[in-house]
């Protein structure tokens, strides 16, 4: 009876199959009952081959597989099948295998009453406390009385039921369309002869697995299966006591209503029972059937009356496929596959049942079940007293639909070999995956890979040689999400998370993320990171260490109680002659932060970079457009041509730079938008060429309030040195002489700096140790000083509050780039040598302000200076010990010669006259051609 | 048996791939054997099952079929003897065969490489198309426009207990039994079309004449397939056939002009549009990404056209039960099979723009005669661009580069040229007249008028349709070695739309990367290319930046002419010069380090791509001139073009 049960469940999957256009279209409806029937004893049937080869057409092992169950709206099948098992094992334990129609079977199949069942189920429970002494009703073995054949045709004539709300009794009881019981009885004969041994294990056709065992192993998993590995060593008696993790989980789905799923990690499973893993993954029809019928008992047995169907959805299998390695020994399998959704076809409503009602008479069929894709019309009013022929007519609306799509699946460009396009896989969405994902979606999908043959026409009952593909959805995760899930696993400032680099999946790999860990291992990690940037633009190392802290950033600081922030985001201003290959810098950033923007400032507007306002022509509403800058952020916001950008475009910046906001006030719109980006600006000087004559503000020639915002303004020169030309000439001589492997210097390609970058910046949030704290005041301090030497003009750039900022900023990038959590002394060091050398302030004359060009020429700057760091020194102290303020004038060269008695060194006029300029500049001395007066 | 048909999830490298002349291991059996079936009408042939007797026959004669018009039953003999050799306790013999060859590739090498039989292998193009018949041997050259997946298919299955395979067919010929054994097998589908910019000198093609061979033969085979029906078995094989086929065959078989109505048929059924012109190929035991997007090949396999698919494929569309899976239809059924024929590829072999000289010269490319051309090549460059030898050398040098190396660091090897000076008039002389001489010297060549509307009109990026899933052709889409003219002399100011910028920067990048970017609608695909760019310009293009600027100063227009000869050693020069080996001498580096340090104390302004610049043409220099490493005398020539080059600029 159990059988019978079972093979009528399998009919209904199998035309559910067979509409699904999956079956082999070319056999006729008697051949393909016949299999039905096969499909079944094949379940049941106790050892492998139960016919003799020749005696009956029957499949090939791999056609019958596929010939099983396909889709995943298979539960209204699986309730009934499963009530007619606990009834018939209640049946079979009184009657034992003699009952010819097991009175409890009506009863499964008619679910207006609840309490027989209700009370089966508890026997049922009873015995099947402990799986591995009682069997499941599956194992039940498959001798059984002949009569048994007819139990369908009770049920069927019994089951008489008019509501559409798909109860799950429906398809068993009306399955009209498939007459000829008789095939069936023969198999269930050949199959008494088969398997009257009541020990015989259930296979599953063709395969090894035996079904009580399976099914023990999934009853097992779901039961004991815990996060902690203590759960699997709990006693059978514990279990009752304390629940595993998926008991939890079918718990909370049953006291909510919306769920109909259990997600189940299939890493989760190969933990608990490899075995079961593995046959999951190559059976997967099988074993998700008995999945869904372990999980329905499970479910009934907690709580008999709850109705919904609970699906098993496995996903996280322990290996992806990349879609083009894809071929026929996967099909049947379960496969787990990434990629991005490109289409989505509508929904299409699948007609499940159909009901039709008598035109003549008014009488409503019995709902009729898809069979092959085609809904069987009843030709004749079934009602005896009227039998009008050809007078049913469709209800539309007491049919039953069910929700279907299909999706296009592209593989992602990272999978892509050189040279090839990408592939695509279709995918077949059931309920309520359907609309799961939309188009431009990056997904993991996990399903079956299926394969459907190809019909040269309707009418034709030949089949082409060729096998259309797809995959059969179970589980959809979009790839993007988890990456969010883990943004939030981080628990820090969202802010802190800029410049999310969205293409990149890879470095959530833990392999991956692994071996950027052993890359920030390495002692020259900062050298190669330089190297690596902009490999093709000569020289610049130090430009490109700062733009290199810009991709790292520093961390952005809420201040908690004013909710006033400070930002993490470096901004770097490039000036320099033209032809420095400043643009190609630009580019190159632009290329590696994906969020960036890139604009030149000539062509952008206030309102382009920031956002704007307009009038949407159809509608007349307002619609606030964002510009450059808000589109950019946490990103790097690139713009050219810096110096070309109007005045009153370039002020909008101002707010950008330190608040990071934008904010719109403009026809009715009020709003603050968020702009964290990091701005990348480049300049030419204000003559187009450097001019040595002018002081380096004047050669910026930008407003100071803009200048100060950003944190490095690098002076690129094009000097003459015949040591850099030289290089040059090497490098390029190389490129063309030596092997290109030879000359590849230890890079990180594009693709491991983007993730290296993007790793750091999601989780390195390095916190300023003491040392370097103290360091960083002391430096600063010493800054400061400098920049206010009393001789010096307002042209030069001093240190300000805003300068400690940007100072703390690098440290932090330079300590995350070694994915150190703590800015050690070395990193403020760097950071301080960085400042220096961006405005090349060691060649800058602080008195005038201008760089000194023979200082860059000859670099000897730093001697030069402590010398006349000296004489002026030595000189003030003259002028004090030998001057009365009021008093009268000395004679230089009298000095000059006082001087040359005091100090070792050799001391010059002109040196005498440049300290006396700088004394008489403090106000110290009143400095006249020849004569030095103190005031 | 389920189990070990699954494992072998691997695909074993294939010999089918294997280059010709190589395997050729079987041939001496199959010389010998008697013609007994190769006369038949191969698509008749093709849909008839065998039946015993003729295999008891096979295996005492021996029947040696005749490749070029019936290659299928090659192919059936061929597995059938693998199948039979294969262990009697194996049950399922195919798995072996499984993504592999059996013996058809090796046949079919001895056949074409060994036997000269691949002259008479008819090439398949627009023309040709109207005449070769279905299920014949056939050639094809063509660029691989669009890959297109797998499929997979009914490799092998067992009729009764017979194994038949469906290897090299659109369709199974016979209808599978419903519960046989079968195994399915996978091919790889490309979309291929005539190379872009193919000139005409390049394009080989199969004379119409042949065609009276063709119906010749197939008197003869009608002859001959009457005589062997009289074996009883045969006609009754053939009525059972003919029962379940369409009428079309049956008057195949009856009127002996069978060829004619095929051709009545197709060109009935379905014009072919000879500008849209492009093959289906499908590609058996292919490794890993053997080819690559936009390359060359030719492909010799078995041209399939069956009318009967062709209408199914109508009324699947129309049919109510499978439109819900219209949606899946993979690309094949957008490119049905009346407009888009299907090739069965047996042998295929990647071009290099070499092979398509055909008979080259015999000499080794010895300095002296390399000169010799070289220097009438350069007088020719000089006449087209009006006696400016300068500007011919430069030219010369541009249509020698080649894309070396390409890193992240650096390419090597390109040189892009602008030459500038042309105005209006000047290139419709001097442009027309360069376009040509590029025309007969290159296998590939394209023009672009860069013209407002057409940048903002002209589609240039390859773009992925994802409603029909195929990849669109873009103008840039070329295959690699195509050589690409931008006129700019036409363009007049106006206003660019976005997307004539994005076909700018699109132009832009292709000429300083080499690099041109597909359109997949969710991301974008950079695809390396190779193409060398040539810029007509009035002025330096600020728009396109060109390696090397040329100011052209024609002093006379001189009629150009060459001889049919001359041009074929041009041809042959270019391309095998272009595809000499550079080697490295590392002597003269010292000296090439110091020249450009002075160069550089001398003129502040040369930069990187200068020096590279140089660097590139003293290369290409030495190859002119057949060296393969350059010395001291090249770079001073180089040197001295360059000084004549600044004075014009």
């Amino acid at each position: 009876m159990e059988s019978v049960c079972l093979s009528l469940f399998l009919k209904a999957h199998i035309n559910l199959m067979h509409w699904a256009g999956l079956g082999l279209v070319g056999i006729s409806p008697v051949q393909s009952l016949v299999w039905e029937c096969f499909a079944a004893v094949g379940l049941f049937a106790g050892n492998l081959s139960p016919f003799p080869a020749n005696s009956t057409p029957f499949l090939s092992p791999s056609l019958l597989v596929a010939s099983f169950p396909a889709n995943f709206s298979r539960l209204p099948f699986l309730l009934p099948l499963n009530l007619t098992w606990s009834d018939g094992q209640s049946a079979m334990a009184s009657n034992g295998h003699s009952s010819p129609f097991g009175q409890a079977t009506p009863n499964g199949n008619s679910n207006s009453s609840q309490t027989p069942r209700r009370s089966s189920r508890r026997r049922t429970n009873n015995s099947n406390s402990s799986p591995a002494s009682s069997p499941f009703p599956l194992e039940t073995p498959p001798s059984r009385p002949a009569g048994v054949a007819s139990t369908p045709t009770t049920s069927r004539r019994r089951g008489t039921r008019h509501n559409p709300n798909a109860t799950p009794s429906t398809p068993l009881s009306t399955d009209d369309a498939v007459p000829p019981y008789s095939s069936d009885r023969d198999e269930n004969d050949n199959m008494e002869t088969d398997g009257q041994d009541d020990t015989t294990p259930v296979f599953v056709w063709g395969t090894n697995i035996s079904v009580q065992e399976v099914n023990g192993a999934i009853l097992r998993f779901l039961r004991h299966f815990r996060d902690a590995r203590s759960a699997s060593e709990s006693s059978e008696a514990a279990d009752l006591m304390s629940e595993g993790k998926y008991m939890r989980v079918v718990h909370r789905i049953m006291e909510l209503e919306g769920a109909e799923s259990l997600d189940i990690d299939a890493h989760d499973v190969f933990e608990y029972d490899p075995d079961l893993y593995n046959k999951m993954v190559r059976y997967p029809l099988e074993v998700l059937a008995i999945f869904d019928i372990v999980l329905m008992d499970l479910v009934a047995r907690i709580d008999p009356l709850f109705e919904k169907h609970i699906q098993t959805r496995i996903h996280n299998l322990k290996s992806t496929v990349c879609m083009r390695n894809l071929n026929p020994s996967d099909i049947e399998k379960m496969v787990s596959i990434k990629g991005m959704i490109i289409r989505c076809s509508s929904i299409i409503p699948e007609l499940k049942e159909a009901i039709f009602r008598c035109l003549v008479c008014g009488f409503y069929s019995d709902p009729v079940l898809v069979d092959r894709g085609r809904i069987n019309e009843p030709t004749r009013c079934l009602r005896e007293e009227c039998k009008a022929m050809n007078s049913m007519s469709l209800v539309h609306n007491r049919c039953r639909f069910a929700d279907k799509q299909i999706v296009k699946l592209q593989e992602t460009p990272d999978e892509i070999p050189e040279g090839g396009t990408p592939h695509t896989v279709s995918v077949l969405m059931h309920d309520k995956l359907v609309d799961a994902g939309k188009p431009g979606d990056r997904v993991e999908i996990t399903g079956i890979y299926r394969a459907m043959s190809v019909r040269v026409g309707p009418s034709q009952r030949t089949v082409k040689s060729i096998f259309k593909t797809y995959i059969d959805c179970l589980h959809l995760k979009k790839t993007d999400k988890s990456r969010l899930q883990i943004d939030d696993s981080v628990n820090h400032d969202a802010n802190n998370n800029a410049a999310n680099h969205e293409e990149d999946d890879a470095s959530l790999y833990h392999d991956k993320i692994e071996k950027l860990k052993e890359l920030s291992k390495l002692p020259d990690i900062y050298d190669r990171l330089t190297r690596s940037l902009a490999p093709n633009i000569w020289e610049l190392d130090d430009v490109k260490r700062g733009l290199l802290c810009q991709l790292f950033g520093g961390n952005a600081l809420k201040l908690g109680s004013s909710g006033a922030s400070l930002r993490g985001d470096i901004n770097i201003l490039l000036v320099g002659d033209p032809g420095t290959s400043k643009s190609q810098l630009l580019q190159y950033m632009h290329k590696l932060s994906p969020r960036g923007i890139y604009t030149s400032g000539r062509g952008s507007s206030a309102v382009g970079l920031t956002a704007y306002v307009t009038k949407d022509p159809e509608t007349g509403e307002t619609v606030l457009e964002s510009g450059a800058l808000v589109l950019s952020d946490r990103g790097v916001c690139c713009i050219d041509e810096f110096d070309k950008m109007s005045d009153n475009a370039r002020s909008m910046l101002h707010e950008v730079m330190e608040q990071q906001t934008v904010s719109i006030a403009k026809a009715g719109i009020i709003a603050s938008l968020n702009a964290r980006t990091s701005v990348l600006a480049c300049a030419n000087p204000s003559e187009s060429r450097y001019n040595p004559r002018l002081s380096v503000i004047d050669n910026i020639h930008l407003p100071p309030t803009l200048l100060s915002r950003f944190d490095l303004i690098y002076l690129i020169l094009d000097k003459a040195d015949e040591q850099t030309d030289r290089r040059l000439a090497k490098h390029i001589v190389s490129l063309f002489f030596q092997n290109p492997d030879n000359s590849v210097q230890e890079v990180l390609d594009l693709t491991t700096l983007v993730a290296y970058i993007s790793y750091a910046k999601k989780h390195i949030h390095p916190v300023l140790s003491d040392e370097a704290a103290e360091e960083l005041t002391r430096q600063y301090v010493q800054m400061r000083q400098r920049g206010n030497t009393p001789g010096s003009r307002k042209k030069v750039i001093t240190a300000t509050a805003r300068q400690i900022e940007s100072l703390i900023r690098l440290s932090e990038a330079l300590a995350r780039m070694r994915f150190s959590q703590v800015v050690e002394v070395g990193d403020v060091a760097e950071a301080f040598r960085l400042l220096e050398v961006a405005l090349q302030q060691s060649a800058t004359d602080h008195s005038t302000g201008t760089i000194d060009m023979d200082l860059i020429m000859t670099g000897i700057s730093a001697s030069e200076r402590t010398r006349r760091e000296n004489i002026l020194a030595a000189t003030q102290n003259l002028v004090m010990e030998k001057l009365v303020t009021g008093g009268p004038a000395a004679r230089a060269l009298e000095l000059l010669e006082d001087l040359k008695k005091q100090s070792s060194m050799e001391v010059h006029l002109s040196d005498l006259k440049i300290a006396l300029s700088t004394l008489a500049s403090e106000g110290l001395v009143v400095f006249h051609g020849d004569t030095i007066k103190r005031i | 048996m389920e189990e070990s048909r699954k494992k072998s999830s691997v695909i074993p490298f294939n010999t089918n791939l294997s280059p010709p002349f190589k395997g050729m291991f079987r041939c001496g059996r199959e010389r010998n054997k008697q013609i007994i079936e190769n006369t038949t009408n191969p698509s008749i042939h093709l849909l008839k099952p065998f039946v015993p007797k003729r295999e008891r026959e096979r295996e005492m004669g021996g029947p040696q079929y005749d490749l070029l018009m019936n290659p299928l039953g090659a192919v059936r003999q061929t597995f059938e003897k693998a199948v039979a050799s294969s262990q009697p306790s194996d049950l399922d013999p195919t798995a072996v065969y499984r993504g592999k060859d059996w013996g058809i590739v090796d046949v079919l090498n001895q056949f074409l490489f060994s036997q000269g039989g691949l002259a008479q292998v008819p090439i398949l193009d627009a023309s040709s198309l109207k005449w070769i018949k279905p299920n014949t041997l056939v050639r094809f050259r063509g660029m691989v426009q669009d890959m297109l997946g797998n499929e997979f298919y009914i490799g092998a299955f067992k009729d009764g207990c017979t194994w038949r395979t469906n290897k090299f067919l659109d369709f199974s010929p016979f209808s599978v039994p419903p519960a046989s054994e079968t195994t399915l097998w996978e091919r790889h589908l490309f979309h291929c079309v005539p190379v872009p910019g193919q000139n005409s000198w390049a394009i080989e093609s199969t004379p119409y004449p042949l065609k009276i061979n063709i119906s010749n033969e197939m008197t003869c085979q009608h002859g001959e397939k009457r005589r062997r029906d009289d074996d009883p078995d045969g006609i009754s094989d053939f009525d059972c056939y003919d029962e379940g086929s369409s009428s079309s065959n049956k008057k195949q078989k009856d009127c002996g002009s069978a060829s004619q109505h095929k051709i009545a048929e197709i060109t009935n059924g379905s014009s072919f549009p000879t500008n849209s012109f492009s093959f289906l190929v499908k590609v058996y035991d292919m490794p890993e990404s053997q080819f690559k997007l936009n390359e060359v090949v030719e492909f010799i396999g078995i041209y399939t056209f069956d009318p009967e698919l062709t209408t199914s494929d109508r009324s699947d569309n129309v049919d109510d039960d499978m439109s819900m899976f219209d949606f899946m239809d993979d690309v094949a059924t957008h490119l049905p099979p009346s407009k888009v024929p299907r090739i069965h590829c047996l042998v295929s072999q990647k071009l290099s723009t070499q092979d398509l000289i055909s008979n080259s010269p015999a000499c080794e490319p010895l300095p002296n005669v390399i000169r010799g051309i070289r220097d009438s090549l350069v007088s020719y460059l000089s006449c087209t661009l009006g006696n400016d030898v300068i500007a011919a050398q430069c030219l010369l040098l541009h249509l020698l580069s080649k894309l070396r190396v390409k890193s992240d660091a650096a390419s090597v090897g390109r040189l892009s040229l602008n030459l500038t000076g042309f105005t209006q008039e000047s290139s419709s002389i001097f442009g027309k007249q360069l376009n040509n001489a590029i025309k007969t010297l290159l296998p590939y060549s394209h023009t672009i008028p860069l013209t407002i509307e057409y940048l903002n009109t002209a589609m240039l990026q390859p773009k992925k349709d994802n409603e029909s899933g195929r990849l669109l052709m873009g103008a840039l889409q070329l295959a690699s070695g195509t050589h690409l003219t931008l006129d700019e002399t036409v363009m007049q100011s106006g206003t660019l739309n976005s997307k004539g910028v994005e076909n700018v920067l699109l132009l832009k990048h292709l000429m300083e990367h080499q690099i041109v970017e597909y359109d997949f609608q969710f991301y974008k695909l950079e695809m390396a290319t190779e193409v060398q760019c040539l810029i007509i310009s009035e002025a330096k293009s600020n728009i396109l930046p060109a390696d090397l600027v040329v100011p052209v100063c024609p002093s006379a227009v001189t009629p150009v002419s060459a001889s049919e000869e001359q041009l074929h050693a041009w041809r042959w020069y270019l391309a095998t010069v272009r595809s000499l080996p550079h080697s490295t001498d590392t002597s003269i580096c010292e000296m090439l380090q110091n020249e450009m340090v002075e160069a550089m104390r001398k003129d502040r302004s040369l930069g990187c791509s200068d020096l590279s610049r140089w660097m590139t043409m003293a290369q290409l220099m030495a190859a002119s001139f057949g060296e393969k490493s350059f010395s001291v005398e090249h770079w001073q020539m180089v040197k001295e073009i360059e000084r004549l080059r600044k004075e014009r600029l």
